[in-house]
């Protein structure tokens, strides 16, 4: 660390006789660590800063009559601090003593028993007994803080690192103490039920058994567990994640408090709790093929063998044109990589990862690819489109850090970028970059790949942008994990090959003759459901490797039964371009495949030579490296945006963590995470509509695009004549409209007259 | 006996109606501000009050002008704020100035908030003080009325904006960082320092935070000089003083003093001696907080160096009196029920050791009380003390460890009388 500071700046200090030079202000606690010298903290946490509540890191420091807190003291040059000296021994003593008096002794049932740091602690510095002979206080057990948190009051020690928490990294404020003194206790600030997307973080920073997961809770022990350290494959951040698994199954996931450079140390629910669907029941387990309208169970050889039999077949009758595959965002870079290369070794060109509303993972050759971390430097925010808090969670935690240290957030068009930190919504980028403060060094868009027109525009407002006094980032937060590993290693249409549009369209022509989809479900989160629909209907072989039935594999001719992320091996590109490790944590069930061994049978059987392994790993990360060499973005169609008339509602697409068909659908724990159909509006909307909060609706669009069942609610963050509407929710499809602009109440029922259309 | 009791903030109370506005203005009142503000200059007004090494009177007996000297040149806004949330057993001196002279402390606010360049100045009013806050909100309204509170005072080039706000009823919000979060509308309890209020106050702007009396005798020190105040008393704390004195005594009351008069003069001078036939075992000089003073302290001057190098503090300046009725069990239960009922919770010595002892003294006086509490208490009051976010936590011990050390006797035959009960050994 030296290097990096000049000598002045430095102080040098002495800790338990060791002389070592830090920089000016460094706190005798990261002092110490220096030297391995780990003084024991509750409240304190690198992350969240001192507090001085737990008063556990007391140090004796020569000249002070009192012991210090080794947590707000800075180093000050010759300062002489002992940290195991008796008298600092005494200190802490004295405080384990009282942080034990009314702490239940439960370690045996408890969930942390093991990895608890009152536990250590009271091992190292504490008495062993108590000499309070009154009854220990009783406080409320099991409290149910929310759908994913169970508090214990009687273990909470007070340190109130989930309630700063809350209130220094996510600024959502949810969390506070209520009462005082010995009564205090951890709530709600509201009363309501503690929801974020970020509550699982709480478990990990609590340092004794207050809150536990509902997922984890009485699960396992610590000393049971087996850790294997991965990528998390929800979406395109690239969180690295400990994935703690026991006899075989995966008990829980953690953060990994060391990455600083991706997730900063957190985790998102999503990512952190969506684990059940692994062994779920829902999970396919052998090949089926259709014959006659009935599913049937065959084995792997033959599953393969039809695959391959029905791409020499098209390609000999038709031609490679009449061939097609779909998929990567969801595989491994290898998996991707080796889907394209058996298919461009045969002439095909019909490729793409695109099964959703993105256009690009990567818009063009603009070397402005932003770094995690670079995000929270940023002076300014710019979001264009569905903001990353709708889609990446923690890297929308360095845009609240950015925001919280001064930086502008300014959000274009219907999406608010922001519901906690303030945020100017501007109508559209022109607007936006006027807002930008003269003297802004560092500017940051975030962009959600949709609309064509947009990365025109940021490539020509960067284009013209003086680069000497302003750095700028780009940052692309995917729909799937590995979008941007997809899209690097191949896996867009070359020389006329056709895209996801133009191969469905074709298909429903009767052009298509096998499509492969691997790890999609267009027919949910295709923009035109019923193109996707009908195209996979009128296909007559259609492959889709997946983990669950889904809408997609319903209409498949055959269905492969893929592995998990957790059950895999490979690597994964996150949005800033790093290739990062998966790693297998658990053994994948018995008759599934990896995408990527079904693609290497699938090669030996046509007789495709592959890559040899350390030639593959090579050539992605010099893939990922270089900045995309994609076929250049088609112009914007410059079709004017349709207003929404009187009579009709403007539609808003959202997103959602928590929406989504497939691992999400499967996993019966989150169930009360899961959303359900909702149409959010203004209230003023509302009411010019006649709709109360609570009421059923039916719209429909144009050309009798319709989307049933959904319940209106308020929000005053949707603009006026504009309903809001999450994407991927099963149960009523936010593309069944077809992307139609504007819509009308085609039915309304009342909350409390349910069932009965008005 | 020649009494010690002075007047200077207690003059004309019981005889006039201080709250009047013209009252106030006949006894001299507002001159002092008018003159600094016209006449002396930011500056001057400053030193005088450095000068006169006038001490906080709210507890800490911090030096009032070292205090303003911390704030930095840094052209943030700053603060200035009263502290009236007097709420410290036994005290009730502020109480009765604003009640009684509120515009005596709007006067010694406004000279303050001048002298350190504040534009915008505050009183945080203890929440129970319901007639203490109608009395300051109508004489703050005549005070803008007449001009000297808003902007341009006196015709001046100063404006100074003045807020009245109530506390919920916290102790806690006495503590200056308590007060300052209560007043941001936070939750009350104390910030973590550094950074002091002076760097980061109300806010997060550099803020003083002063105690009412402090701030009622700058118009004072202002009209006769700093030397004046400095010549009172010791050297290192000098001046006057107004003590509340309470329990065992004749004439419970307020009494302005100089300082460095002795402890027997405060009680058989100012507060009419002993009830008759009692004998006197013990005094708090400095409210609920301080360590309790015996026999041989008597003669020692009432000053804050002597008191605290007595073991003791003066603090907010209320002596309560004890003479040989007193059930030194039972009063320390009241004192200590009191510090765990008003701790906020935050840090773990003055919650879990506040509500320990709570629990033990309460057993004790049930009847239930074992040999070996003596010695827990007393291990305990020592290892709760000095370790604590801020100053409450150091005020559970003192009261306690000082009456356990010298009426052991007391606390013994609570136990002996007890009911046994088998000693539980608790892990």
């Amino acid at each position: 660390m030296s290097a990096t500071v000049p000598a002045t700046d430095l102080v040098t200090v002495t800790i338990d006789g060791i002389d070592l030079q830090v920089p000016k202000g460094t706190l005798v606690v990261e002092a110490a660590k220096l030297i391995h010298r780990d003084i024991p903290v509750y409240c304190y946490h690198p992350k969240l800063g001192p507090a001085g509540l737990c008063r556990i890191c007391l140090v004796e420091i020569d000249g002070m009559p009192k012991l210090q807190i080794g947590c707000n003291t800075p180093v000050a040059d010759k300062m002489v601090v002992r940290t195991l000296s008796d008298k600092a021994n005494e200190g802490r003593r004295a405080v384990l003593e009282l942080l034990l008096l009314n702490h239940p002794l439960d370690c045996p049932i408890c969930d942390k028993g093991g990895e608890c740091d009152l536990q250590d602690f009271a091992m190292a510095y504490g008495q062993g007994a108590s000499r309070m002979i009154d009854a220990k206080s009783s406080k409320p057990k099991a409290v149910d803080l929310g759908p994913t948190i169970v508090l214990d009051e009687e273990r909470c020690i007070l340190c109130l690192r989930c309630v700063r928490f809350d209130d220094l990294i996510t600024h959502e404020r949810s969390l506070r103490t209520d009462d005082r003194g010995a009564h205090a206790i951890i709530a709600t600030a509201t009363g309501h039920p503690y929801r974020s997307d970020f509550t699982g973080n709480v478990t990990e920073l609590c340092p004794v058994g207050a809150l536990t997961s509902k997922t984890y809770r009485f699960r396992s022990r610590p000393w049971d567990n087996h850790r294997t350290t991965t990528t998390c494959m929800q979406c395109s951040v690239g969180c690295q994640m400990h994935v703690d698994g026991r006899v075989q199954q995966i008990a829980r996931t953690m953060s990994v408090e060391e990455d600083d450079a991706i997730s900063d140390g957190w985790l998102c629910d999503r990512g952190r709790y969506n684990i059940g669907y692994v062994t779920d029941d829902g999970r396919l387990t052998s090949p089926l093929y259709r014959q006659n309208g009935e599913w049937i169970q065959i084995g792997w050889d033959d599953a393969i063998e039809l695959w391959a039999n029905a791409v020499r077949d098209a390609i000999a009758a038709d031609g490679a044109a009449s061939v097609g595959a779909i998929g990567g965002g969801r595989l491994l870079n290898e998996e991707a990589f080796l889907l394209q290369h058996v298919y461009r070794a045969l002439g095909v060109e019909n490729l793409d990862w695109r099964a959703g509303r993105m256009v690009r993972a990567w818009p063009g050759p603009l070397p402005i690819r932003g770094h995690h971390a670079e995000l929270a430097a940023a002076d300014v925010v710019i979001t264009y489109g569905v903001p990353p808090a709708q889609t990446a969670p923690v890297l929308d935690l360095r845009v609240r850090k950015a925001v919280a240290n001064g930086a502008t957030l300014i959000s274009i068009g219907d999406h608010l970028a922001s519901a906690v930190l303030p945020c100017v919504r501007v109508a559209t980028f022109a607007d936006a970059v006027k807002r930008i403060p003269s003297g802004a060094k560092h500017v940051a868009i975030v962009w959600d790949g949709i609309e064509v027109a947009d990365a025109h525009a940021i490539a020509a407002w960067a284009g013209a942008l003086d680069h000497a006094t302003t750095t700028f980032r780009l940052y692309v937060p995917g729909e799937q994990p590995n979008a941007f590993g997809a899209e690097a290693v191949g896996m867009l249409p070359r020389d006329g090959g056709l895209d996801t549009r133009g191969m469905f369209e074709a298909a429903r022509d009767g052009k298509l003759r096998a499509l492969a989809l691997l790890g999609v479900n267009p027919v949910l989160h295709f923009p035109d459901r019923e193109l996707a629909i009908a195209a996979l209907r009128a296909t007559p072989f259609v492959v889709v490797s997946e983990l669950f039935m889904t809408e997609t594999a319903e209409l498949a001719t055959l269905i492969l039964p893929a592995c998990s992320a957790f059950e895999k091996t490979g690597t994964t590109t996150d949005l800033a371009g790093d290739v990062l490790p998966v790693s297998a944590a658990v053994p994948s069930p018995e008759s599934t495949l990896a995408d990527g061994d079904m693609l290497v049978a699938l090669a030996d059987l046509l007789g495709i030579a592959l890559p040899a392994p350390a030639a593959l790993d090579a050539t992605i990360r010099e893939l990922a490296a270089a900045t995309p060499q994609n076929p250049p973005l088609p112009a914007p169609d410059g079709a004017p945006r349709a207003i929404a008339s009187g009579e009709t509602l403007r539609v808003i697409v959202e997103a959602s963590i928590f929406s989504g068909g497939g691992t999400l659908a499967h996993d019966d724990r989150l169930g009360e995470l899961r959303l359900t159909p909702r149409a959010r509006m203004h209230p003023a909307s509302a009411a010019a509509f006649e709709l109360e909060e609570g009421d059923a609706i039916d719209l429909a669009g144009p050309e009798r695009v319709r989307l049933d069942g959904l319940t209106v609610a308020f929000d005053t963050h949707v603009p006026e004549g504009a309903v809001a509407i999450v994407a991927g929710v099963p149960a009523a499809p936010a593309n069944a409209l077809r992307g139609a602009v504007a819509v009308t109440i085609a039915a309304k029922r009342r909350a409390a007259e349910a069932g009965v259309l008005a | 006996m020649a009494s010690p009791v002075v007047e200077i903030l207690t003059k004309g109370i019981g005889e006039l109606n201080l709250r009047d506005i013209d009252v106030y203005r006949s006894t001299g009142g507002y001159v002092q501000l008018e003159r600094a503000v016209k006449e002396l200059g930011q500056k001057a007004v400053a030193d005088e009050c450095t000068g006169s090494n006038l001490r906080g009177r709210g507890g800490a007996g911090f030096p009032t002008g070292r205090k303003w000297s911390f704030l930095p040149n840094n052209g943030r806004p700053r603060y200035i704020v009263c502290n009236c949330d007097e709420a410290e057993p036994g005290t009730f001196k502020d109480h009765m100035l604003l009640e009684q002279t509120p515009h005596q402390i709007i006067e010694g606010i406004l000279i303050a908030a001048y002298a350190i360049g504040c534009h915008h100045a505050f009183i945080y009013i203890r929440g129970e003080f319901q007639d203490g806050f109608e009395i300051m909100r109508d004489a703050a309204r005549q005070a803008r009325e007449a001009g000297i509170i808003g902007k341009g005072i006196f015709g001046s080039d100063y404006d100074l904006e003045f807020t009245i706000h109530r506390g919920a009823g916290a102790y806690i919000c006495g503590e200056e960082t308590g007060l300052l979060n209560s007043l941001e509308g936070k939750r009350g309890e104390p910030r973590l320092k550094p950074p002091f209020p002076a760097i980061k106050g109300l806010y997060g702007e550099p803020t003083v935070v002063n105690n009412v009396e402090t701030l009622a005798y700058l118009p004072h020190i202002l009209k006769h000089g700093a030397a004046w105040f400095a010549s009172v008393g010791p050297e290192r704390s000098p001046g006057y003083k107004v003590v509340s004195i309470s329990g065992h005594v004749k004439k419970p009351g307020n009494y302005e003093v100089p300082l460095g008069i002795t402890i027997r003069q405060l009680i058989d001078e100012c507060a009419g001696g002993l009830r008759d036939g009692r004998t006197f075992l013990g005094v708090q000089p400095g409210g609920g907080s301080s360590a309790c003073l015996f026999e041989e302290h008597l003669d020692l001057s009432y000053d804050f160096d002597t008191i605290a190098k007595a073991g003791s503090m003066l603090g907010s300046g209320a002596m309560v009196v004890f003479d040989d009725t007193t059930d030194f069990v039972k009063a320390s239960f009241a004192l200590i029920r009191f510090y765990a009922h008003e701790s906020c919770g935050q840090c773990t010595p003055c919650r879990e050791g506040g509500s320990w002892i709570e629990k033990t003294l309460a057993r004790i006086i049930d009847g239930r009380g074992v040999p070996s509490d003596i010695d827990v208490m007393k291990s305990a009051c020592h290892q709760i003390t000095g370790l604590n976010l801020c100053a409450l936590g150091d005020s559970i011990e003192p009261f306690l460890g000082s009456v356990l050390d010298r009426f052991e006797g007391q606390f013994r035959a609570y136990i002996e009388r007890a009911t046994p009960v088998p000693e539980r050994v608790a892990v």
